[in-house]
């Protein structure tokens, strides 16, 4: 057993910010804390360390501490990174019930007005920050969220994703065509499975028909949709390469495949084991041996925008017959701690999700010519990328100091983890 | 468009003719008709290419 590194965490049981250690044993890495008043605690947060992982954990922390976080959360002047993303929960209200949600949602019915939302998008934009991100609980339970993307709009926004189970999205068109003509940017689709177990076990229902459905109807209206799948040991790691296919498939409908191994807040069963977790290496071997290498380790970057160890991009262009053409540039350790990454993540971010309109031209496919790699590359994008959120077992607070996916609460901008984090 | 006649080879001192030209960019190779000395090769990318086409891809290229 050999120390990597000293940091700070929360005790799972009070958050209250105490010393931690990261501390290799064997090929993985562990949190292991203290609390004086619950106990010791030691969870996995690395599964395999090998060479191919060395960028991940180049970073260096920066000095200085935060003493308050995350407990007087809202963003302070030791927070390190700013809002690439804005996060806005429109409803508490569901219609699924799954066993686990960080966002805890179907219960409350308290929701924001459109005219109250609309003073939000304006202040957001007001300070920068154009990319919003609708969710819930599930944003299209309001018949009047075409509203709410609209009055994004109007305040000046210039990306609006939709955070969607896709179920009503598959089973009213005419909905999704209001969406569209308010002006939404594109969908995040919540999407764990290729076969309905999957979804029976996370979900409670068979939805990989209505998944099917919403993917045909956002395609027809051209609106870019993104699979994202909640990765969870014994239910869909084995499904990993079977999303992947699926997704390629179904380009450039599908514009990429977000992976988001599980994490433990809001509403879950019972306090996570180790066996429960899935971690980002874990994910990066998923996908290259379940696709027979059609997807490398070696094509996919750490988060240049938050923290490394938050989450990985490789960008691909899908070429006719299904194959693959890598983009993904050679990663710079420096570019994470850059002023603009923020930015920059925005408009990559924006610009891979979002599906382009046709030009009605056909296309060639002699893609040294630039007019026709251009073209391409705008119209059959794919990303795949994952983001390991932090529970409050795993969170570290340096992580946390770097995160740039914000959630607007009130008047207070709260990074996720913070906003969703639970004490057992 | 930068007119092709205005331009001479300051080396060779004689005209640039428009040849395809393979080169690398962003690590990837194209394939693109630019300006070119016929007696030692040097090429020439004129401003409407580096500010068009060649800023596109590496827009599109940019990482995040």
């Amino acid at each position: 057993m050999t120390i990597i590194s000293n940091t700070r965490s929360v005790c799972p049981k009070c958050l209250t910010q105490i010393d931690a250690q990261l501390v290799r044993e064997g090929d993985d890495v562990y949190l292991r804390k203290s609390c004086p008043s619950h106990g010791d605690f030691s969870t996995i947060v690395w599964r395999g360390m090998s060479d191919e992982f060395d960028n991940w954990w180049k970073y260096k922390a920066p000095s200085g501490d935060a003493p308050n976080c995350p407990n007087d959360c809202g963003l302070c002047a030791k927070h390190l990174q700013k809002t690439c993303c804005a996060l806005v929960e429109v409803t508490s209200r569901c219609n699924l019930r799954c066993p686990v949600c960080f966002a805890d949602a179907g219960s409350g019915t308290s929701e924001p007005t459109v005219a109250e939302l609309y003073e939000t998008f304006k202040r957001l934009c007001r300070n920068g920050n154009t990319f919003v991100q609708l969710s819930g609980g599930e944003p299209t339970m309001r018949d009047n969220l075409p509203e709410i993307v609209s009055a994004a709009r109007r305040a000046g926004c210039e990306t609006v994703q939709l955070n969607s189970n896709g179920i009503r999205l598959g089973r009213e068109p005419e909905f999704v065509r209001a969406l569209a003509d308010a002006g939404l940017s594109f969908v995040f689709m919540q999407f764990d499975g290729t076969c309905d177990e999957v979804h029976k076990t996370l979900r409670g229902q068979p939805l990989l028909s209505d998944k099917l459905a919403a993917i045909e109807v956002c395609s027809k209206l051209r609106l870019g949709v993104t699979l994202v799948p909640t990765l969870v040991p014994g239910v869909n790691m084995d499904d990993v390469g079977g999303i992947l296919r699926f997704a390629v498939e179904h380009a450039p409908a599908v514009r990429g495949v977000h992976f988001q191994p599980i994490s433990y807040f809001g509403r879950f069963p019972h306090p996570p084991r180790d066996e429960d977790r899935v971690t980002l290496p874990e994910v990066l071997r998923a996908i290259e041996t379940q696709t027979d290498g059609k997807f490398k380790i070696a094509n996919f970057v750490p988060s240049s925008c938050d923290h490394p160890r938050c989450g990985f991009h490789g960008d691909f262009v899908i070429l006719p017959k299904g194959l693959l053409m890598k983009l993904t540039p050679k990663y710079n350790p420096d570019a994470c701690c850059a002023a603009d990454s923020h930015l920059k993540n925005r408009k990559f971010v924006a610009r891979r999700w979002t599906r382009p309109k046709s030009n009605g031209q056909k296309e060639a496919t002699d893609y040294h010519n630039m007019d026709n790699f251009l073209a391409r590359v705008k119209s059959h994008g794919f990303t795949v990328s994952a983001m390991a959120f932090q529970d409050a077992y795993t969170l570290e607070i340096d992580r946390l100091r770097r995160c740039s996916l914000h959630v607007i609460d009130g008047e207070k901008t709260v990074p996720f983890c913070a906003r969703y984090i639970t004490q057992i | 468009m930068t007119a092709l006649a205005q331009w001479k080879c300051a080396r060779c001192d004689v005209p640039l003719e428009l040849k395809k030209t393979e080169f690398e960019y962003m690590e990837r190779s194209f394939s693109h008709a630019v300006p070119t000395c016929p007696k030692c090769g040097d090429v020439f990318i004129p401003p409407e290419l580096a500010e068009g086409k060649m800023a596109e891809v590496e827009e599109q290229l940019e990482d995040k």
